[in-house]
Order: structure tokens, then C-alpha cells, then sequence
């Protein structure tokens, strides 16, 4: 395809700024997101038993209800009764101290009871492990540290540079495409095949990062969407969900297992999960059932829902119920199952996780194309010694992206031993510790060195993950092996990587930002070329 | 003779497309809320896809908006595009009161 050539060389240098300012942030967004993919196994293999007495069976569930509602009488703003139970929901019954938008966002202590064997009521703070929750957090938030009100319009400004980035890289590759598109240049020109191999990722997951970066637009700012909306065409503003009416809304009168019966009858070949008891915000008892259909996409990260009628378990709202939705809904639908991969089951998921490293992966070759683009600039003016700003780029090209991945990997890992006592406050603390770690050390030794030193610290991080999974055995029966042995796998590529780099920093170019100071063949053209 | 594109006077062109290309995105969700009878309910399943139209509008229009001889321009042809969006709105009956 010919496209003018001014028009080709401006999109290049938008692309290549845009990229780097947002690459970093989506290195991060991409890795985290890639491990939320398994948010839910992650969550049960990081769980430590419970405390809890065996949840009641859902028969006697009213029983629980009643006890619940009784002594905690807070409760009845809204409870969750779970359908199935194992380590990430150990309880039959939970409910949250959060309210309005802190709930929504997974705010607040959650509350987890159970019926011990005399009778009496068992009530537990402590339970499923947050660090799933965490690293879903640190996704969604390109790995800032900040308030979600602060986080989420960043975010938003990198998915429009990301948008941007798609683009413009599009523009730059179609001249070229034919020419390019299956090849990899693997050989001497080690640029060359850096760029082949960022052609061929970003291409062949066009339609995926698309996707990803208009949902990602929306969910970053769809209350200033809504609020411009209300401004331009009239209406009501989006309610506060903080404002939520005060008064407790009457119990619900059918029981949870007729309630699971009535679903079943209604929505054959939806399962059921969880029954959430709250109130609608205008005050009156509100049902809302999770739950899953493989046949469908779901509008959750992990289930669909439906809205029933308390005392009658009828099915009064079916937006979000897999299958059941009109074309309108099923259209929406499909947008957050696309960011999700909630469809299709576990092959999509592990597509979806593959999708997510790779697209990681084109923004650490993007970063590492400027770096190499910078250095052969600087060359041909006849400065050998890198800038300043190249050196600082380049050491963060290998120390943000490690840093990340070790400091994920270690507070993975920490959750083993931290057990019950586990917080969210604990896991952020080791995975900002360790990051921050990897980012200062890259800076302080340079690229070269700290590449080297670091690939086999991140791969060691990494093998945290099984090693204390075996050390905890006794205590924390082994499930999810997935978990130890993706990491197994991990690690291995990370090791490779390591034995690669110290070849490059041996074997490379003197002049590059890659070479250790002191070492490699002269260069004969680039360094000798100036006045002697 | 023509000025070659380049991305020298991006702040100008960018701006455009980050200002008057969200205003656009609005007026194309406003336009299909009256085309499909959304109503003053946003959380019906049309007031959702209204929003989630503003995204691709918007995103479209900060990465196209580069194409524009200079910033100038840039501002000139979207506002213009804005005015005649905007109008078709009011001219329907759109607007808020």
C-alpha cells in the first residue's frame, strides 16, 4: 500500500513518542492483567484454609441468615450467600462493611460466617487470600500506587496514547506490509529482527488491542461520559451510590435453596454461584443472583447476573443474565466480555493470557527499538558516549519491566507464609518494595550490568512461587498446581533470557547502551572513525 | 506548494483532537440517544451503548486529527464538524432545556 511518505515518517515519530511515554505503564497493565486472566485459581491457590466450621448446607442456611442478621444486624444492607464453597469462599455466608462506591470497587472488611458445631455463630475477618485482588488492582491501575480517583484518569490518558500508538504503528507498517509481514529477520542485525518480531506481535493482535484500548477508554472514564451526557441531553446525573437509603430493607422471604430452584427452572443450563441480598436504591429488597453459562459471553469478569424478586425468586431483570438478553444487551455485553475473555471457557482464558504476555512483550521490543533508534542517531552525529536520557530509558527498559515482574511473583509467593495474617496492605508493600528495588538498582548500574544481574533475580523471584508452595505443604494443602508449574515455566524463559544477555554484553557492539564498560571487540567504524 | 505533514506542531493538532473530538464523541452519543429513543434513563441498555460510543469517536479523532495541515486547521475543520453535529442535535430537539 503506497501512503504518502511525510505523512509515514510523522506517524513514525508520533508513534515512537507516544510509545514510550505510555510503554512502561502498559508493560505493567499487560503482565498483571495476563495473571488476572486466572484471578479466580490464583485467589484459591493462595488461600490458606479457612478457620470456619464446614458451611452449613444451604437447607440450613436460614438458619445462618437468621443468627447473621441477629447479632449483626449491619449485615442486612447487604449479604452475599454462596452457592458453592472451597477456598476463596470458605464461608456460606459474607458480607462487607463498605457501602455505595467503596463496595463496588471491593472496599472494606469483609465479614465471613459460618455455624460452629454447638449451634452457635462463627464470624471471621480473615480468609481468602487479597492478592489476587491486588494484582487485578495493579492492572487496572498500570501499576500506580494511587487513589482509584486518581489512578483511573491516568489510565485513561495511557489508553489514548496506546489508541494513538495502534495508529499511528499501523500507518508506519502498512507501506511495508507485504514486503514485512512474514518475515523475521533473525541474524546479525539485531534491530532488525527487534523490529520484525514488534511487527509481527503488534499485527497479529490488531484486533485485540483495539479492543482492549477503546474498553479500556470507557472504563477509565465512563462517569465523566455519563456526567457530560447529563450536561449536554438533560436527565438525572448518575445516582450516588454512597448515598444509599439508610433503612434495612425486610428480610427476604423465600429461602436460599428454593430460591436455587426457582433460577434453575427459569434459566436452565445457568449455574448459579453466589445470591446477593441487598437493596435497590430506592430502598426495597433487591435480589441479584452470579452465575455462569458456558454457551455465553458475560458481562462479568467471571459471571453474569440476574435480578430476581426476593419473595418469589422471580426473574423480574435479565440484562446481564447469560442468554437471556436482548440484542442491545447482548452488544454491551460483548465489550466487557472482549476486555475480559469471560467466554468461551478455559481455552479462551489461557488465549486471553498468552494475548496479554505478548502484548507485554511488544511494548518491552518497543521500548528497546527507541533505545537501539536513539543510539545509532547519536552514532552518525559522531557521539559515541550514549546521552543521558538514553542511558536513564534503557536502564528503565530492564528495571521497570522486572522490577514488575519479580515484585508480582514475590508477593505471590508471600502468601503462602503469610497465611491468614495476610493483607492487602502487606502484599502492596512487597511488590512496591522489590519494584521499587529493581528500578533504583537498574538506574544506579545501567542497562547492560543490571540486565544481567537481574533476569536471574526476576527468574529466583519467580521460583518463589513453588518453593513455597512446598514449604508450605504441611500447613497449605497443594491446589492449583497450574499456578506452580506456569511459574516453573516462567522462570525457565527468564533464565534463558539471562544466558542470552550475558552473551550480548560479551559479544555486542562496544558502542551500545547493551555493552558491559570495558569489554567487547572494538567497533572498528564507530569508535575509531574520530580524530585519534 | 504544499506544507509536508510533520509532527512538529503536534500540540496544536493534538489539543484539537483531545477538545473539539470529545465533543464530537458527545454529539455522536446525543445523536444516536435520539435516533434510538434512548430517553432520560442512562442506565438502559441503549443510554449504555450511547456512552460506550464516545470511546471510539474520541480515540478515532486523537490519533486522525495528525492528518490536519497545521493546529490551526485542526481547530477550524473539527469545530466546524462540531457546529454542524451540534446544530442537527438541536434542530431534533436534543438538547438539554
Amino acid at each position: 500500500m503506497k501512503l504518502p511518505t511525510d505523512l509515514v515518517k510523522m506517524y513514525k515519530e508520533i508513534h515512537g513518542w507516544v510509545g514510550i511515554v505510555s510503554g512502561l505503564a502498559l508493560f505493567i497493565a499487560f503482565y498483571a492483567g495476563a495473571i488476572t486472566m486466572f484471578e479466580g485459581p490464583l485467589q484459591e491457590w493462595a488461600s490458606p484454609p479457612s478457620r470456619l466450621a464446614p458451611a452449613p448446607s444451604l437447607q440450613r442456611t436460614p438458619e445462618l441468615v437468621a443468627r447473621v442478621l441477629a447479632e449483626h444486624p449491619e449485615a442486612a444492607h447487604g449479604y452475599t450467600v454462596h452457592l458453592s464453597i472451597d477456598a476463596a469462599h470458605p464461608a456460606r455466608l459474607s458480607w462487607s462493611d463498605a457501602r455505595g462506591e467503596e463496595a463496588e470497587h471491593g472496599g472494606g472488611t469483609m465479614n465471613f460466617a459460618s455455624l460452629a458445631p454447638d449451634g452457635s455463630l462463627q464470624v471471621e475477618t480473615e480468609g481468602p487470600s487479597p492478592v489476587a485482588r491486588f494484582v487485578d488492582v495493579l492492572h487496572q491501575q498500570v501499576g500506580l500506587p494511587f487513589d482509584h480517583e486518581i489512578a483511573m484518569p491516568i489510565m485513561g490518558a495511557i489508553a489514548l496514547l496506546y489508541f494513538i500508538a495502534i495508529v499511528s504503528g499501523l500507518v508506519v507498517l502498512l507501506p511495508s506490509l507485504v514486503k514485512d509481514l512474514f518475515a523475521l529477520r533473525i541474524g546479525r542485525n539485531v534491530k532488525r529482527m527487534w523490529l520484525d518480531l514488534h511487527n509481527v506481535l503488534g499485527l497479529f493482535s490488531l484486533p485485540f488491542h483495539i479492543v482492549i484500548a477503546l474498553t479500556s477508554i470507557v472504563f477509565a472514564f465512563h462517569d465523566q461520559f455519563y456526567a457530560a451526557q447529563a450536561v449536554a441531553f438533560g436527565g438525572p446525573e448518575r445516582p450516588d451510590r454512597g448515598a444509599a437509603v439508610e433503612q434495612a430493607p425486610p428480610r427476604p422471604s423465600l429461602p436460599p435453596a428454593q430460591v436455587v430452584s426457582r433460577i434453575r427452572e427459569q434459566a436452565p443450563g445457568f449455574t448459579p454461584v453466589a445470591l446477593e441480598y441487598g437493596s435497590s436504591p430506592s430502598g426495597e429488597a433487591a435480589l441479584r443472583v452470579l452465575g455462569g453459562d458456558i454457551r455465553f459471553a458475560q458481562r462479568g469478569p467471571d459471571f453474569g447476573a440476574a435480578m430476581l424478586d426476593p419473595a418469589t425468586g422471580e426473574i423480574t431483570q435479565s440484562d446481564y443474565l447469560p442468554g437471556h438478553q436482548d440484542g442491545w444487551s447482548a452488544a454491551i455485553t460483548s465489550f466487557f466480555a472482549l476486555h475480559f475473555g469471560s467466554f468461551g471457557g478455559t481455552p479462551i482464558r489461557w488465549a486471553y493470557f498468552l494475548l496479554g504476555l505478548s502484548g507485554a512483550f511488544l511494548f518491552y521490543t518497543g521500548n528497546l527499538l527507541w533505545v537501539e533508534s536513539r543510539r545509532k542517531r547519536e552514532r552518525k552525529a559522531g557521539a559515541v558516549e550514549q546521552s543521558r536520557s538514553t542511558r536513564i530509558l534503557a536502564a528503565l527498559t530492564v528495571g521497570v519491566p522486572l522490577g514488575c515482574v519479580a515484585g508480582i511473583s514475590a508477593t505471590v509467593a508471600a502468601a503462602k507464609p503469610l497465611g491468614l495474617s495476610a493483607t492487602p496492605g502487606i502484599h502492596s508493600a512487597i511488590y512496591y518494595g522489590v519494584f521499587l528495588a529493581f528500578v533504583l538498582w537498574a538506574l544506579a548500574r545501567g542497562a547492560a550490568r543490571a540486565g544481567i544481574e537481574q533476569l536471574p533475580a526476576a527468574a529466583v523471584a519467580m521460583l518463589l512461587v513453588p518453593i513455597a508452595s512446598l514449604a508450605a505443604i504441611a500447613s497449605h494443602p497443594l491446589r492449583v498446581w497450574a499456578v506452580d508449574i506456569t511459574a516453573l515455566a516462567i522462570a525457565s524463559a527468564l533464565f534463558i533470557a539471562w544466558r542470552s544477555a550475558r552473551r550480548r554484553a560479551g559479544a555486542g557492539p562496544r558502542d551500545s547502551v547493551w555493552a558491559l564498560p570495558g569489554s567487547g571487540p572494538a567497533h572498528a567504524e564507530a569508535t575509531q572513525a574520530g580524530p585519534a | 506548494m504544499r506544507r509536508p505533514l510533520s509532527s512538529r506542531d503536534w500540540f496544536g493538532k493534538a489539543s484539537a483532537g483531545l477538545v473539539l473530538g470529545f465533543l464530537l464523541a458527545l454529539g455522536a452519543a446525543g445523536l444516536f440517544k435520539i435516533l434510538a429513543g434512548v430517553g432520560e434513563t442512562f442506565f438502559s441498555t441503549k443510554g449504555q451503548l450511547a456512552m460506550w460510543m464516545m470511546a471510539p469517536v474520541w480515540a478515532l479523532a486523537v490519533s486522525l486529527c495528525f492528518l490536519f495541515r497545521s493546529g490551526l486547521r485542526a481547530w477550524g475543520w473539527l469545530a466546524l464538524a462540531n457546529l454542524a453535529l451540534w446544530s442537527l442535535i438541536a434542530l431534533l430537539g436534543g438538547l438539554a432545556a
